[in-house]
């Protein structure tokens, strides 16, 4: 609405408020014996008080005032100030949702509750322009609009959610591009985009680690790693809740010096439940995301192996010195594809030397399968190349890179014989010289495969040091596996530190489940597929036939520190004052209205002042 | 609405009589003394015999005794004239005001009638209307009734104009009984005062009700007179109801306190009071039937 329209809305409203007020109405006529009583009660001059004096005009008053905060609340009209845009131009407002957005300031409100208020001030002063909401968490939110109630909707429905600092929303033709921040994450930003800064120093305790790592104590699944971090200026007592699963294993009260780093190691013992949930408590803590954090102790509970063969003492010698491995030996007889109950269905089943007819339906390492091994031969179908020659004596050369055959010595290993298959799934990870394969893996959304081209009939592989790693790796490669998509620096991916925002998995992965058992959603690009986490939590996903857990935490301390004062930021930059969250002025108008309706009723319509 | 007394409630008038705070003489023999010698029943004095005297009333006892002719003198019983003035105005037109006026007036017809006063029923509002013919004995009540129930209130209250006309007309001192809302935009004052010159014993029924006493309704409201339809355009606040309530308690103990002042006889008759009470109990305490 323009500015002339508004005004004339409140000038149209005023007069008719006060000409409805002015107009007499009728009264209702009421027969009555004689009008004698009246004539002398209203023939005797009545001493007056002032206020009965001053009444009407008050109540007169009032009613515009009604009519006038009413055409207010309606038309929000808004002066064009360090927000807005003209009305021929198009604004574009972006909220940082960065997690420190959600710290409390001093008066209550949280930082992001200040920042949508003041973008519905910058919305609602540039009413009649194409506008559009952005956060740096989800991209475009809504827009671009002349609607200020679909804009409206779209602010109290944002939250903030962390996402990528280097991520920016973009609007084709925005005259007008509001930043609103706390300024906790660094960004570049165009000298043109007007920064509105919503920062105020807060006192935090946060947890800034935690983490689950191979322990070298005999009988312990890992070591936990917790860091807690007092970023309040003054000292205080941190309360720690560590639980496992529904048991507390630790409660501690530490006192944290300010801007002490906390540090624990909690050995985590075999056994029990894989999940770890650490829990704090402090005084001054203005940030409640950052109190919470997960970890997952993938080691916790053994792997289940189920090795189908004749002769497998070896692999029985094997399994037997690794507490996270629990095999059970079974005869090619007793082999049945599905087991009875889903409980009993082991992690990796292991094939030596036999092969049943038809491909397994969990992860599975094959030791030199039978040639004859049809799903093994002809998997190709028309399209297949057919079965290749075997190779006597190959000599495997080149060490490979992929985590099947990472860190097996090749040269220790002597090999008489190697088989060769033609299934087109099958990709070689380890190759004699003459490029026959000596390792084969293959991986598809339902299944992984680890297929070993010779058998210890045929090589020394007992006998190898390679043996214990490659035997270890082909069982973690399949019952653990990690589906990250690997990007550029990710040099350790087992134990990436996941951190909530838009994560990349691998191709396989079919299924991503979030905390609370909720479906997260997966968006498929290429061989990637990429998924919000937008929550700390532990999450589960799906895919090669098997399922991989992780927990995703805040664990940042440039996000808990919520003292540092922000980076200069290029451009103009728009101090928001605190206690901007409170409720539009629109609403008060709204209310003040009522509540002069309701007096005037009260005192008036119902006749209890004169 | 019909105006029938139960035989109980009847029974109970009968034991009542109309009380006159003065004697006044009817033309026919009744139950109830006057000043006058007559023929009643009751002895009153002797005077000397004089010629052309009724010998029957010589009391030869006394000649016996005195040797002097005496005469033995009665007291007079006659009737009470009594004239019931029943205020028919439009200020009456509500129904439980005007059957309370009606009821009172037939319960004082009652009462009268088996006393063998001679009643005569006057409706009057600017001016008198049609009277009912005077009438003597308890035989009558039912054609009172009849003719109490013929009444319908119309027109406005000219108290003055109405007893002035009463005046008017010559007619035996006697009891005026005025039934009356006094709702009289030029005063009760001057009415009353002429009866009272006129010599009559004069009692005063106020018959109201808590559309009189009170505003009725709050807010802007446009009153109209019943009577003159003249119109009233009143915001009622609690204030001027209040006021309302006051100017009309001082209207009715003004009407009390001149009554009180000319020897008139006042009783209050609330419409919304049991009409037996107001009979048995506020007309004796008022002095009017005993």
């Amino acid at each position: 609405m323009a500015a002339w329209q508004a005004w004339l809305l409140l000038a149209g409203a005023a007069a008719l408020a006060t000409a409805l007020f002015l107009i007499k109405l009728r009264p209702p006529r009421l027969l009555i014996p004689s009008v004698l009583i009246w004539s002398r009660v209203l023939g005797d001059v009545r001493q007056q008080t002032l206020w009965e004096r001053i009444r009407r005009a008050v109540s007169l008053i009032a009613t515009v005032v009604i009519a006038l905060a009413l055409a207010l609340a309606v038309v929000r009209p808004g002066r064009l100030a360090d927000g807005g845009t003209r009305a021929d131009g198009r604004l574009l407002v972006v909220l940082d949702a960065s997690w420190s957005m959600e710290a409390a300031t001093g008066r209550g409100e949280t930082r992001w509750e200040r920042a949508v208020a003041e973008a519905r001030r910058v919305f609602t002063s540039s009413s009649g322009a194409e506008m559009a909401l952005a956060t740096t968490a989800d991209g475009l939110v809504e827009g671009p609009t002349t609607d200020l109630a679909l804009i409206e909707t779209a602010l109290e429905r944002t939250r903030a959610g962390g996402g990528d600092a280097t991520a920016w929303p973009r609007l084709a033709g925005a005259t007008a591009v509001h930043f609103i921040t706390d300024g906790a994450t660094a960004r570049a930003l165009d000298p043109s985009v007007v920064v509105h800064s919503v920062f105020e120093p807060a006192p935090n305790v946060g947890i800034t680690a935690l983490e689950v790592r191979p322990s070298l104590t005999p009988g312990n699944a890992g070591d936990a790693y917790l860091e807690i971090g007092n970023f309040a200026p003054a000292g205080q007592k941190v309360r720690v809740r560590i639980t496992r699963g529904a048991t507390e294993v630790l409660n501690r009260e530490l006192d944290a010096a300010p801007s002490e780093l906390l540090r624990q190691v909690l050995p985590i013992p075999r056994g029990g439940d894989p999940s770890l949930t650490v829990k704090i408590e402090a005084p001054q803590n203005a940030l409640a995301e950052d109190d919470e954090a997960f970890a997952w102790v993938a080691r916790a509970r053994p792997l289940v192996v189920r090795v189908v063969g004749t002769q497998t003492q070896w692999l029985r010698a094997a399994f037997e010195r690794d507490p996270d491995v629990r095999a059970a030996f079974i005869d090619p007889a007793g082999y049945t594809a599905s087991p009875a109950s889903p409980n009993a269905r082991p992690d990796v089943t292991i094939f030596d030397r036999w092969a049943p007819s038809d491909p397994p339906a969990g992860p599975a390492l094959l030791f030199a399968p039978p040639a004859g091994t049809r799903w093994l031969s002809e998997g190709g179908g028309a399209a297949s190349p057919g079965p290749a020659a075997d190779e006597r004596a190959p000599k495997w050369e080149i060490p490979g890179s992929h985590p099947v055959v990472q860190g097996v010595d090749p040269f220790t290993l002597t090999v008489d014989r190697a088989h060769s298959y033609s299934a087109p799934s099958l990709v070689p990870v380890a190759q004699s010289a003459q490029g026959t394969p000596l390792v084969y893996v293959s991986e598809s959304q339902d299944t992984r495969l680890v297929i070993v081209t010779f058998s210890i009939n045929e090589s020394n592989l007992t006998a190898a040091p390679g043996f214990p790693v490659l035997l270890g790796n082909a069982v973690d490669w399949l019952a653990r596996p990690v589906l990250f998509a690997p990007q550029s620096g990710d040099a350790d991916l087992a134990h990436r530190v996941q951190r909530p925002g838009l994560t990349a998995f691998a191709g396989v992965v079919t299924k991503v489940t979030g905390p609370g058992g909720s479906d997260v959603p997966l968006t498929r690009v290429g061989e990637t597929g990429f998924a919000r986490l937008r929550v700390p939590g532990i999450y589960s996903v799906q895919g090669g036939g098997t399922r991989s857990t992780f927990a995703v935490n805040l664990a940042d301390p440039q996000l808990s520190n919520l003292t540092r004062t922000p980076p200069v930021m290029a451009g103009r930059v728009v101090t928001v004052a605190a206690g901007a969250s409170g409720a539009p002025w629109w609403v008060y108008c709204a209310l003040a209205a009522f509540a002069l309706a309701v007096a005037e009723w009260w005192t008036w319509q119902r006749r209890i002042t004169v | 609405m019909p105006l029938r007394f139960d035989d109980q409630f009847l029974k109970k008038l009968e034991y009542l009589h109309v009380v006159s705070k003065r004697a006044f003489a009817g033309h026919n023999r009744a139950d109830r003394l006057t000043a006058h010698r007559g023929r009643g029943l009751e002895f009153a004095d002797h005077r000397p015999y004089t010629a052309g005297d009724d010998f029957r009333h010589i009391d030869w006892k006394a000649y016996k005794r005195l040797g002097r002719l005496l005469l033995r003198l009665f007291d007079e019983e006659r009737d009470l004239p009594i004239y019931l003035m029943l205020d028919v105005s439009r200020s009456m037109a509500e129904p439980a005001k005007f059957d309370m006026a009606r009821r009172v007036a037939a319960a004082l017809c009652y009462i009268g009638l088996v006393h063998l006063d001679k009643l005569t029923i006057l409706p009057f509002g600017r001016g008198l209307g049609q009277e009912s013919a005077p009438g003597r004995g308890k035989g009558r009540i039912f054609r009172v009734f009849e003719y109490l129930e013929r009444l319908e209130p119309a027109g406005p209250t000219d108290l003055r104009s109405s007893f002035k006309e009463f005046a008017g007309r010559p007619r035996q001192l006697g009891l005026t009984v005025i039934i009356s809302d006094f709702l009289d935009p030029g005063g009760f004052e001057a009415g009353i005062k002429i009866l009272r010159t006129l010599g009559h014993d004069v009692f005063v029924v106020h018959v109201t009700s808590e559309g009189d006493r009170h505003p009725g309704a709050f807010g802007e409201v446009r009153f109209v007179d019943a009577e003159t339809g003249d119109l009233r355009e009143v915001e009622v606040t609690p204030r001027l109801a209040s006021a309302y309530v006051k100017a009309w308690e001082a209207h009715a103990a003004e009407l009390e306190h001149f009554c009180g002042r000319y020897d008139v006889g006042y009783v209050r008759a609330d419409a919304e009071q049991p009409f037996e009470d107001i009979v048995l109990k506020a007309f004796r305490q008022g002095r009017f039937v005993a």
